[in-house]
């Protein structure tokens, strides 16, 4: 599958380097982000839920779920800013002319995105051990869930950084599907804290299920099964793969 | 791989955008060792000829080889064959151009201490050791001439493809770009050039092909074609609308 791992591996370098060189927008966002939301919402706000949400205190609650919003927000819009960024520049042609295949290429930036994704994650993480005394009870599921979560918008960035012609394109899916979803999608509220209308809208959001399956490796109980949870996010991660792989693979607004 | 394998072998290329055909049937070869200038007007197909050469474009119809390895079917192969100057300036703004060397070559999949010291000695070679560290964007406008033609060569490719090498330089760092191309030549790798200048391509090439509205008009041995005129008046006479 790999035939050039020296080729994979520089350009997954080369995407670390560049995450490096723009750490204020990459890394600290995040943290400091997640530090007013634990403060406004966690602090100032956990009180009126008499602190217990799903067993344990909001502050507590809320971590995973800011975690979830921070990992998506920069995984998105990092890989495809640099996808588009290496068009608009055309330094993407560095890759496309050496021998580096569509899945080398894809991959790059995927597992670049996973990197940087359990980066964020580590920094969070501590936040909230250091903060509000939250931690993951599963770990081999706190890593799963930010991988395939990584995946999926990593592979979600690649496709929107080849549809885009200007940057603004990129903003789309960010503003007006992926900060909306992720918002009602749990990251601040249990299902069971919602009228049952809106508990039956939550079950076709995608993002749900991600926070779900991400809080359920901090709580150790989800609002739905881990397992429907689980495979919800591997086939999003899969098919989104796919397709970022299919554009690459057919030269999509990359090879004329 | 023998001597008769030609450097480039492009066999009845067709290039169509939609209803527009940017390259009509060419077919011609490069020997290996030569030094071998495609011109051609603007629009004429020169670019989409190359684009096509190093995978940039698809191939409509036709066949291209490079030293045997087909660009489609041993693409991998191909590819590490050919290293490419292009006209434009699309260095990675986030390595310096030390790193632009080290992590091109290793898109080729090279690494290691003997890429680090070919880096350091094309950036001897080509006069930019000492902005090593900086990023291309603090280079001035020959600097970064010299740099695509660095970054061209950092995974020792037989053939160098240079899309208007010489494009808004001064006269004197044209000279000395003739000359480095000259002696890069004379080691034995094959050069295509592109440029409108048409002095330049009369000094450093063995054979000339001119391209008209993505057809192959002209393909001679350099003094041949020029005969008793000049290039100039050659060029003129077959490009003309």
């Amino acid at each position: 599958m790999i035939a050039n791992a020296v080729g994979f591996e520089t350009l997954v370098k080369r995407e670390m380097v560049r995450t490096f060189s723009i750490i204020n927008q990459v890394i600290w966002p995040p943290v400091i982000q997640t530090l007013l939301y634990v403060f406004v919402f966690g602090f100032g706000l956990g009180s009126r839920f008499n602190n217990n949400v799903n067993g344990v205190p909001y502050a507590q609650f809320l971590i995973p779920g800011l975690i979830m919003l921070q990992l998506i927000d920069q995984t998105y819009s990092e890989s495809s800013s640099s996808v588009f960024q290496g068009r608009f520049m055309n330094s993407i042609q560095e890759l496309l002319i050496a021998p580096l295949s569509a899945i080398e290429m894809v991959l790059g930036y995927v597992v670049a995105g996973v990197v940087r994704a359990i980066f964020i994650a580590l920094l969070i993480t501590g936040l909230g051990a250091l903060l509000v005394h939250a931690y993951p009870t599963n770990w081999g599921l706190y890593l799963l869930t930010i991988v395939l979560v990584a995946v999926l918008f990593s592979s979600l960035g690649i496709i929107f950084g080849l549809m885009a012609e200007k940057f603004d394109h990129i903003a789309v899916l960010t503003t007006f599907f992926i900060t909306p979803l992720v918002f009602v999608g749990g990251v601040f509220t249990s299902l069971q804290m919602l009228p049952p209308v809106l508990q039956k809208i939550s079950l076709v959001n995608p993002m749900f299920y991600m926070i779900d399956v991400f809080r359920n490796s901090y709580i150790g109980t989800g609002d739905v099964s881990l397992w429907l949870s689980l495979s919800v996010v591997t086939l999003l991660a899969a098919a989104a793969f796919a397709v970022a792989l299919a554009l690459t693979a057919a030269g999509y607004k990359l090879r004329t | 791989m023998n001597g008769a394998v030609p450097a480039l072998h492009i066999d009845r290329l067709v290039k169509r955008y939609g209803d527009f055909t940017a390259v009509d049937g060419i077919s011609f070869d490069v020997a290996e060792g030569e030094f071998f200038g495609l011109l051609g007007p603007n629009g004429a197909g020169k670019t989409t000829t190359i684009n096509a050469i190093v995978g940039l474009a698809h191939i409509t119809s036709g066949a291209i080889s490079l030293f045997g390895y087909d660009t489609v079917r041993d693409w991998r192969t191909a590819r590490r064959q050919v290293g490419l100057a292009p006209q434009e300036y699309n260095f990675d703004r986030y390595l310096n151009i030390r790193d632009v060397l080290i992590f091109q070559a290793g898109y080729y999949g090279i690494r290691g201490k003997a890429v680090e010291r070919r880096a350091d000695m094309l950036l001897e070679r080509f006069d930019l050791a000492s902005k090593a560290k900086l990023v291309y964007t603090k280079l001035s406008g020959g600097m970064k001439r010299r740099l695509t033609l660095a970054r061209a060569l950092i995974h020792e490719p037989r053939l160098v493809i240079l899309d208007e090498p010489t494009a808004g330089v001064d006269v004197e760092l044209r000279l000395e770009l003739w000359s480095m191309l000259r002696e890069l030549n004379t080691k034995g790798t094959t050069i295509i050039l592109t440029t409108h200048y048409l002095e330049e391509a009369e000094e450093l090439c063995d054979r000339i092909g001119i391209i008209q509205a993505g057809k192959l008009v002209a393909l001679e041995a350099t003094q041949k074609l020029i005969g008793d005129g000049s290039l100039q008046d050659v060029f003129l006479e077959l490009t003309r609308r």
